[in-house]
């Protein structure tokens, strides 16, 4: 038995856990969970707990086939919002029977092209802000109605959920994800929490744990949190701008202290590289229909493909605010959503950036303010966004076929079934008018 | 369980030392007196024991791993013990750089008693034993932290981290050697990680704890007062 193992064993002992929960996440990213005894915990450990693998391809299954989730002991944690009966939690890793990785598990892929990170000598680093959403939960059908009127950075008694973001922040460093800052944002009962950056494996369990942990507070007080990309019309949508970086032997190799631009050689490659391939990333960073209503009104959110050190809604902003810390040199992607798959997001991403270090892209001129008209725009809707990441060459060789596949099922259903949906808009516009 | 490393002339001597040292509950690996200090493929954490047996001609063998042992820097603070013939007591004063001496036959209770001593030499603790730090009790049998009676749940990484800074007080550690003697010589992840640890560990002490200390470019301290 592996010291990880005993250390896992022994704790559920002497802490009396009763259950544990095996956490994997579909292909959409979505959070899904198999619970076990803890007598069940030591052969899980072993041998892994099997499993149907269609339940990882999101709701376009196809057919069943075996799986083995296997517990990644490391990730062992108790559950901080279960105090009076306790539960722990593991990530898994999902693989065939032969032990070779599932082609549809995103942590997996997310794994793979961290290990081509590795060849080249680095490791990948991401912190995240998230915002969120918090509303009345909805009864009657009724609409759901935002919970406070506080602005942005009121953290005075009337702001009804400053003590709702203190308790998230106890669970969340409870659960080993610590927070850099959280405040109010922009539109009413819209909050955001930024997460310390971390290795891009560890980030992508820390989403899928925050969006829970969020959830569990929110249900506390009969609330509802949501990661919805744009819930209101008229207000700005949520985000998840992720802070990006690549650590080598020598540091954070996006710094150059005496370089001509904001960062490194290889950071401007790098940059480049998500530049050049945006459009194929756009439908994992913005997965939903809803996403591409945040991207289309404004509110800061990006639209175009460039780069700024000083404007507001460019799709990647270079921090410039420390340029002597050596820390502090990273690029921020502002376009994902907080309900993307976080690990397919990371995995993408960086793999285009990969790809603009190892070919050598060039990076475009920095954009300062208004983007010029010329500039290559994001995809407008999902279905634009999926027809390029169904033909991106990139998107195959880093994620996989399989993978590639199951995902655009799943986002070619997701479009057909809202192109038949007739909307408030239409009925608001043409139904007296016509 | 923890590992120990023996070091033997020829299988057949490890095989004692291995069934007694696995009945005491440690994981027992065999490396030769003469080869490398570490096992094959990059090697791992360095193990809570080294084992070096002395007997008969290998006895000049066992007493140069010794020194190797001791020169190694990554190796620092691993607790050696060796297993002697009676007639090979003399065999050089080498055998004095051991924690602790055992002269063959012994017992498991023996050898208990030896690896405590040897652990207790480098460590000042034992495994069996509870770390107390002002509110900060770490049992390191059960794996258990506690905070003024209050549990902490710690992912394993974090604990590992924590109790290593913890029995180790006072001595500022890089986060390179922290890298190697936590997570292993084989972990990929870059000084980065131990940041990043830290500062998880810091989270779950909370503030009023906060006894690992940043060493302005050098690394981290545990204050133990």
């Amino acid at each position: 038995m592996t010291p990880d193992h005993s250390y896992v064993l022994r704790t559920v002992e002497e802490r009396g856990v009763r259950f544990v929960r095996l956490w994997f996440v579909d292909v959409l990213g979505l959070l899904k969970s198999i619970a076990i005894p803890a007598s069940e915990l030591e052969a899980a450990l072993e041998e892994g707990v099997g499993l149907d693998g269609s339940a990882l391809e999101g709701s376009a299954r196809l057919h069943e086939r075996d799986v083995i989730a296997h517990p990644d002991p490391r990730t062992f944690q108790v559950l901080p919002w279960r105090p009076g009966s306790l539960v722990a939690r593991m990530f898994c890793d999902v693989r065939m029977p032969d032990g070779s990785s599932f082609a549809g598990d995103s942590r997996s892929a997310l794994r793979r092209v961290l290990g081509q990170a590795a060849d080249l000598g680095f490791t990948f680093q991401v912190g995240a802000e998230i915002e969120f959403f918090l509303f009345d939960e909805p009864s009657d059908g009724e609409l759901p109605r935002p919970l406070d009127d506080g602005a942005y950075f009121d953290l005075t008694p009337l702001d009804a959920a400053s003590d709702f973001r203190r308790r998230t922040i106890e669970y969340l460093e409870q659960m080993g994800i610590p927070v850099k800052a959280s405040h109010h944002e922009v539109a009413p009962s819209q909050h955001e929490i930024q997460l310390q950056h971390t290795d891009a494996l560890s980030m992508a369990d820390a989403v899928t744990t925050f969006r829970l942990a969020v959830k569990e507070v929110a249900r506390e007080d009969g609330l509802h949190a949501t990661f919805m990309p744009k819930p209101l019309d008229e207000h700005s949508g949520s985000g998840m701008h992720v802070h990006l970086s690549l650590f080598g032997d020598r540091g954070n190799a996006f710094h150059a202290p005496d370089g001509d631009g904001p960062l490194s050689e290889l950071g401007h490659a790098f940059l480049a590289g998500v530049l050049a391939h945006a459009g194929e990333l756009t439908a994992v960073t913005n997965q939903w229909v809803n996403s591409y209503k945040r991207l289309a009104t404004g509110f800061e959110a990006p639209e175009q493909v460039c780069w700024t050190r000083h404007g507001r809604s460019a799709l990647v902003r270079v921090p410039s605010n420390r340029p002597g810390k050596e820390a502090a040199a990273r690029i921020e992607l502002r376009s994902p959503d907080p309900s993307c798959n976080p690990y397919l997001c990371f995995a993408l991403v960086l793999a285009a950036g990969l790809r603009g270090i190892e070919r050598g892209y060039q990076l475009p001129p920095e954009v300062d303010d208004v983007p010029p008209a010329a500039a290559t725009r994001l995809p407008e809707d999902l279905r634009e966004a999926t027809d390029l990441f169904d033909a991106s060459e990139l998107a195959r060789d880093a994620l996989g076929d399989r993978l590639c596949d199951w995902y655009v099922r799943n986002k070619r259903a997701e479009w057909a079934e809202y192109r038949g949906k007739v909307t408030e808009f239409e009925r608001h516009r043409f139904l007296r008018l016509l | 369980m923890s590992d120990v490393w023996i070091y033997a002339p020829a299988p057949e001597q490890a095989v004692i030392p291995a069934q007694l040292l696995a009945e005491l509950g440690y994981a027992p690996r065999r490396l030769e007196v003469n080869g490398s200090l570490r096992p094959d493929g990059g090697g791992s954490r360095p193990p809570a024991l080294a084992f070096v047996v002395a007997s008969g001609a290998s006895a000049a063998a066992a007493c140069e791993c010794l020194v190797r042992l001791r020169e190694d820097e990554a190796l620092t603070d691993l607790p050696l013990v060796v297993a002697v013939e009676p007639e090979q007591l003399e065999s050089g004063p080498e055998l004095l750089d051991a924690h602790e001496l055992i002269v063959t036959p012994y017992s498991a209770e023996e050898l208990r008693a030896r690896i405590a001593r040897a652990r207790r030499q480098v460590h000042g603790i034992e495994d069996g034993d509870v770390v107390r730090i002002g509110a900060l009790v770490i049992n390191l049998a059960t794996y258990q932290v506690h905070i003024g009676g209050q549990p902490i749940d710690f992912a394993y990484m974090e604990y590992e981290l924590l109790k290593f800074l913890a029995t180790h007080p006072g001595r500022v550690f890089s986060r390179e050697s922290l890298l190697s003697r936590v997570w292993g010589y084989d972990y990929y992840g870059g000084a980065r990680t131990v940041d990043v640890h830290v500062r998880r560990v810091r989270a779950k002490l909370g503030p009023e704890h906060g006894r690992i200390t940043t060493v302005r470019s050098v690394g981290y301290r545990f204050d133990d007062d």
